[in-house]
């Protein structure tokens, strides 16, 4: 699903976020990327959406080969690719149903298709009973459950979340991480980027440990070990 | 799918209009302000032409015919002159009114008026009076006119003739000069207002960053990101385009007393000369309008979208 190869990233004017990363994850795998902030994990999340080009190597996403994607398919490579951020990034003035809709609407979704997918996706991420509440309305954790739901909409094979409970308490953490878990097990594959030491040691899954730009540990049902 | 999103950008268009009201209202008025400016130099450039073409049409050349010359002569006379592509109208004028004309445009010249009174009797068999297309025909008529078929019965005076292309000369020169004056305050207020309205737009377009990221994220296109703002920029032209059709109307008719009052029967109806040109005067202030807003959100909106 995910291949890095020989993979760096420099910043101007002597900042190494990557060094040689090389990389494989395979499809339907939940990979936890772990590190002490500035290490790099975010970079990896960047390459892999294109917000970033790499400076050395070669990048392949579900057998697409982004190394150097062209802008105008960036957009494309996106829409099989969900994302989730720390910071939730919803739209203030819309409400949970039209925040996920938003990203079927911009991308040309027709009116049935978008009414029939938001009920599912907020159906799996248990906000339901929810849709017509403003993202103020929501506690954190319903709010990253939107933000989740909102990744679903173009059915990814894909999920990136960078640091997802960053800002939530370990109710919700352990409420997310379990939707993680689940839409893994609807066969998704879900990078997770984290330093949060007990939700790598709970989950028991594959953790790639990162310190100064280089895989320092892979391990499969590996623990946090810094 | 295009006509879905084609619906859809024009509603993003509309509802950041809405939600981001004061701020369009500003950029409304800048751009109104800026249009006004340039409506001054275009209905300037209209009222100096209207006032030349008035003095042109006014301009007529009065050709006195000499003693020696017959009426039938002077008959044979109109009717060649009137053959003449350049000449608007010939008309015979009898010899007391010539007199009198000739006393009129001589009235500081004593020294010709007195020697007209020592004659004793109305030397003139009369005159032609003739209009032309246009002012700067006048040399050619005059040359025709020279030829010495005419020449021994016409008395060609071109001292008027000069002193009416003169009077046009001073007209033009003085209204390029405003012209070009004019020209350089609008390219000044119409720079300042690109960066003010340019400004403005990326006001808008920054507050709406978090919302750009977020299509980015989801996979909108860069057209489908980029539309919106672009609709917004035309959907402010012609918004501006219509106060100013309100204002500029009112705004002349207010003014109009004072031109008339300056400018004497040279003057020009000025409402009636913008409805003339309506279009013209409002078609190309909507598409410099449109050029300064849509590509000031292009450039704008191209910050956000970069990958």
């Amino acid at each position: 699903m995910i291949k890095f190869s020989n993979v760096s990233k420099y910043y101007k004017p002597d900042v190494t976020a990557l060094e040689d990363v090389n990389l494989n994850i395979e499809p339907g795998e939940f990979v936890s990327v772990v590190g002490q902030s500035g290490t790099g994990k975010t970079t990896i999340i960047r390459l892999i959406i294109a917000e970033e080009k790499p400076s050395k190597g070669r990048i392949v996403i579900g057998g697409w080969d982004i190394t150097n994607i062209h802008p105008k398919e960036v957009p494309y490579l996106r829409r099989q690719i969900g994302v989730v951020f720390q910071d939730f990034k919803l739209l203030p003035k819309k409400t949970v149903f039209e925040n996920v809709a938003y990203a079927l609407q911009t991308c040309g979704s027709p009116k049935k298709r978008i009414q029939s997918i938001i009920p599912q996706v907020l159906r799996i991420v248990g906000l339901e009973e929810k849709t017509e509440r403003y993202p103020f309305q929501l506690s954190g954790g319903e709010q990253q459950r939107v933000v989740i739901a909102r990744s679903l909409v173009h059915r990814p094979k894909l999920l990136v979340a960078d640091e997802p409970t960053g800002n939530l308490d370990s109710i919700n953490t352990r409420e997310i991480i379990d939707l993680l878990k689940k839409i893994n097990q609807l066969g998704t594959t879900v990078v997770l980027v984290t330093h949060n030491r007990d939700v790598v040691n709970n989950l028991k899954k594959r953790v790639i440990t990162i310190e100064d730009g280089r895989i320092i540990s892979d391990q499969d049902k590996g623990r946090y070990i810094l | 799918m295009f006509s879905i999103e084609f619906i859809r950008v024009v509603k993003f268009a509309f509802q950041s209009i809405l939600r981001n009201f004061w701020l369009s209202v500003v950029t409304i008025i800048i751009i109104t302000l800026a249009l006004l400016s340039i409506s001054f130099l275009l209905i300037f450039n209209l009222m100096a032409q209207r006032t030349m073409d008035v003095v042109e049409t006014k301009t007529n050349v009065y050709i006195d015919l000499s003693s020696s010359a017959t009426e039938e002569q002077a008959n044979i006379l109109i009717n060649e002159l009137k053959k003449l592509p350049a000449i608007k109208e010939v008309a015979f004028i009898s010899p007391e009114q010539t007199l009198e004309n000739f006393n009129q445009r001589h009235q500081n010249d004593k020294i010709l008026l007195e020697s007209l009174v020592a004659l004793e009797e109305n030397p003139f068999r009369g005159s032609l009076l003739l209009t032309v297309h246009n002012i700067n025909d006048f040399p050619v008529i005059l040359s025709e006119l020279s030829q010495e078929d005419y020449a021994n019965y016409l008395e060609i005076e071109d001292q008027e003739f000069t002193d009416s292309k003169l009077i046009i000369e001073k007209i033009s020169d003085y209204s390029k000069k405003i012209q070009r004056g004019g020209m350089v305050i609008s390219l000044f207020f119409v720079l300042i207002s690109i960066v003010v309205v340019f400004n403005t737009i990326q006001v808008g377009i920054y507050t709406h960053r978090e919302e750009i990221g977020i299509m980015r994220l989801v996979g909108a296109s860069n057209s489908f990101i980029r539309s919106p703002f672009l609709i917004e920029g035309l959907v402010y032209s012609l918004i501006s385009i219509i106060i100013l059709m309100v204002i500029v109307f009112p705004l002349l008719a207010l003014v109009q007393p004072y031109v008339d009052n300056f400018l004497k029967e040279y003057s020009t109806d000025l409402v009636a000369a913008v409805s003339h040109n309506l279009l013209l005067f409002f078609g190309v202030q909507f598409i410099v309008a449109a050029v300064i807003t849509v590509v000031s959100s292009a450039i704008a909106v191209r910050r956000y979208i970069k990958v």
